[in-house]
């Protein structure tokens, strides 16, 4: 009864989630958004972009557990990516100001070295069609190939697989 | 044979085009399921609707290089979830939509559009589905680069009211200078200056034809904010002034009438001071909002009638820390940015708030005694907040802050009207390649008579503890273990809580938790209850599946900063997302 409920009050909607299902895999550009620096200025999406061969883009939160728990992950290993495939990885923080003060004290108490942008109205994370973070993608030349949602433990290993897919 | 080859050529063309289509669209779909279920402590779920869902269609399309164009579907079926604005009350509506032209040099959106001024402080249009949140704004927005160092952004509209749009018109404009890039300082430095004006304009018919009292039906705001960055260290402020507003009369809760015989002017300032260096960071944050709710409709000021904030201008968060761990978000300060003033049952006076936080990371070293093999993470956080100390008055002298004349002035520095302290002290320690823990400690004291307008005299003070380690198995198996209990003579007393989560793989999870409020207390609700949930998720890719079914606290419901006051129920919850 439930499903058929649920279908029902679903239905127009369902119906065109079938025909983007033949969307999935799309390579489509990173989208064209304005983000900050920690020292306020701004910095385009497309700059980040034309500018770097191969990057992981990750949004994350100060507030948001399985993020810091990703970043502490690749930040063991970051040294050792950039040796095997020249990857830069951009953590965009997606803390707004209740919390983004705390951005800036603790990326440098981490220890992290990613570069650190800002997305504090959510553009980029609504451009990706995201809720939740954390959200990771791999950038080649400009065009976004890989996609996920979401951090368990150990799952670093598995990104670490589908950068090797795109390095040279 | 020929035709043979004709088909096969034109279906590549009709391949390269669905390519390119496909290439330049993309979309995403969240749809969020409750299905609220009888319970054998709380009783029956007495509204009608039992299953409700809310549901999601983004669509983004480029059309060139320059003109882009999108559309936002929701459908809220029967109806809007437990507890979320009943404005949103369409089967299925378009929501927003949008055509955009963006060059290097000019920027320009017809239709909904979402932006933030500064912090947020004087403007935000935002959306958060979590907590049903959509401000965004319908009207035209122009951004112009006249250099790579100058920004400018102008904005007319109106804001997003569920399937409607509001009263109230909203304009602003706002400039952003980087002046270490305009005046060629070195690039160890930074410097870069905000400007911004909100003005809402909402017509206002006197309740009292005979009153004389010039009522404004513009709302003017002015800020300015510097970002200051040198070397190591870095300072931020910001300050905004409102202009002469009506103020709620409320001597009946839900009926929403103004106080004609004065207004009121708002103000807001911020001012964050850091250093931080590889391994540690620290930074100072004040703030002092006085006055400073802002809606596009002033009916909306009503929180007993708006508990989720639409059509707030502003974005006035609480600042203190946000937590994971369940037992940590029971008592969670929100933010009094407002002049309110309560005359019914017991009088309740408050013009805003003023407080301070301090945050402090360190890394202990590898292979220091304290660092250990893997080094050590600690995070230091302190806040206390207060309410302004005001002096009331009355020149005609009627008691119960019932008067329309009533006029008040507020100390600019005076922290002694208490509402919330915190400490909060968290450990994060490698153990090993596969064992991790997170150690958390929080001391706090929160005045529940006022931050909950309750009537009696009741503060809660307390301490929680939690420890969660997580240990790998390899191949993405992976399991978590968390304990917590929070201690406390006051209010609802003990409580203690856990959680076991087990990941089979990277995609494919399950959990269960419990929180118990174990001891018998004065207060009747939440006592000696379990609040017990099961659930699952499943990944793949940029797709998520997830369902629990629980029992969820009642109460005050805090997500992302913003605070509501939520109904106790029991059911189960299903979560699903993707984007292309």
């Amino acid at each position: 009864m439930f499903i058929i409920y649920y279908t029902k009050m679903n239905k127009i909607i369902l119906r065109s989630l079938l025909f983007l299902g033949l969307l999935s895999h799309a390579q489509s550009p990173l989208p064209s958004i304005e983000l900050k620096t920690l020292s306020g200025q701004f910095i385009n999406t497309d700059d980040i972009a034309s500018n770097n061969k191969l990057m992981i883009v990750s949004l994350w939160a100060t507030w948001c557990v399985p993020c810091k728990n990703e970043l502490d992950a690749v930040a063991e290993v970051y040294e050792d990516w950039i040796e095997e495939t020249n990857v830069k990885y951009f953590a965009i923080s997606i803390d707004d100001s209740r919390t983004s003060k705390r951005i800036k004290p603790m990326i440098d108490g981490k220890d992290w070295e990613f570069e650190i942008l800002l997305d504090e109205n959510s553009e980029l994370k609504r451009s990706f069609g995201v809720s939740t973070v954390p959200f990771t993608v791999i950038v080649k030349d400009g065009l976004v190939v890989y996609k996920h949602t979401g951090y368990t433990p150990g799952y670093e290993d598995e990104l670490y697989e589908e950068l090797l897919k795109f390095s040279e | 044979m020929l035709t043979c080859f004709v088909f096969a050529q034109e279906e590549t063309k009709e391949t390269s085009i669905f390519k390119h289509f496909k290439n330049n669209l993309s979309a995403s779909y969240e749809s969020n399921t409750q299905w609220y279920l009888n319970d054998s402590k709380f009783g029956d779920f007495e509204e009608e609707e039992h299953l409700r869902s809310t549901n999601f269609l983004r669509l983004d399309y480029s059309i060139s290089n320059q003109f882009s164009a999108g559309i936002q579907l929701e459908s809220y079926a029967p109806e809007n979830l437990l507890n979320n604005s009943k404005l949103y009350d369409k089967d299925l509506g378009v929501a927003t939509y949008y055509l955009r032209y963006a060059t290097k040099k000019l920027d320009i959106t017809l239709g909904y559009f979402y932006e933030q001024f500064g912090s947020g402080l004087i403007l935000r249009a935002w959306e958060d589905r979590a907590l049903g949140v959509n401000t965004a704004i319908r009207g035209a927005r122009l951004i112009y680069y006249p250099s790579n160092s100058i920004k400018i952004t102008t904005l007319y509209g109106k804001q997003r009211k569920g399937f409607e749009v509001s009263d109230g018109d909203i304009f602003g404009v706002d400039a952003e200078i980087d002046l270490s890039k305009t005046l060629g300082i070195l690039s160890s430095n930074s410097l870069v200056l905000g400007l911004s004006y909100v003005g809402k304009n909402e017509s206002y018919t006197k309740a009292d034809e005979t009153n004389t009292t010039d009522i404004p039906e513009l709302v003017n705001a002015v800020s300015a904010r510097l970002d200051y960055t040198h070397q190591n260290f870095y300072t931020n402020i910001e300050y905004i002034q409102k202009s002469q507003d009506l103020r709620l009369n409320n001597i009946i809760p839900n009926v929403v009438t103004f106080s004609e015989n004065e207004t009121f002017k708002g103000s807001a300032i911020s001012w964050t001071a850091g250093y931080s260096q590889k391994g540690f960071g620290v930074s100072y944050n004040f703030r002092r909002l006085e006055n400073m709710r802002w809606f596009s409709e002033r009916a909306q000021s009503n929180a007993n009638n708006n508990p989720t904030n639409q059509l707030s201008v502003n974005y006035l968060p609480a600042l203190s820390k946000q937590h994971d761990y369940t037992l940590a978000n029971i008592y969670l300060y929100q933010s009094q940015p407002g002049l309110f003033i309560e005359s019914y049952e017991t009088p309740l006076i408050k013009a805003g708030e003023i407080g301070q936080f301090i945050d402090v990371f360190y890394n202990i070293k590898k292979g220091s005694f304290l660092g250990g093999k893997y080094g050590t993470k600690i995070n230091l956080n302190m806040s206390y907040w207060a309410s302004l100390a005001s002096d009331f008055s009355d020149p005609t002298g009627i008691p119960y802050f019932v008067s329309d004349n009533l006029t008040y002035e507020t100390e600019f520095i005076n922290f002694k009207n208490k509402l919330y302290t915190d400490l909060n002290l968290e450990v994060r320690k490698k153990w090993s390649k596969r064992l991790k823990s997170i150690f958390t400690f929080i001391n706090l004291y929160y005045n529940k008579s006022i931050l909950e307008s309750k009537i009696d005299n009741n503060s809660v003070r307390a301490w929680i503890g939690v420890a969660d380690g997580t240990y790998k198995f390899g191949k993405g198996k992976s399991l978590r273990l968390e304990l917590q209990h929070l201690s406390t003579n006051d209010d609802a007393r003990n409580w203690m809580g856990g959680t076991v989560e087990y990941f089979f793989n990277s995609k494919f999870g399950l959990y269960v938790n419990d929180s118990y409020n174990y001891e018998d207390s004065k207060i009747d609700q939440d006592t000696k209850i379990h609040f017990f949930n099961i659930g699952g998720s499943y990944t793949k890719g940029a797709s998520r599946f997830s369902i629990n079914y629980g029992r969820q606290r009642g109460g005050l419901l805090c997500v992302g900063g913003i605070c509501r006051p939520v109904s106790q129920n029991t059911g189960v919850t299903i979560n699903f997302t993707t984007a292309f």
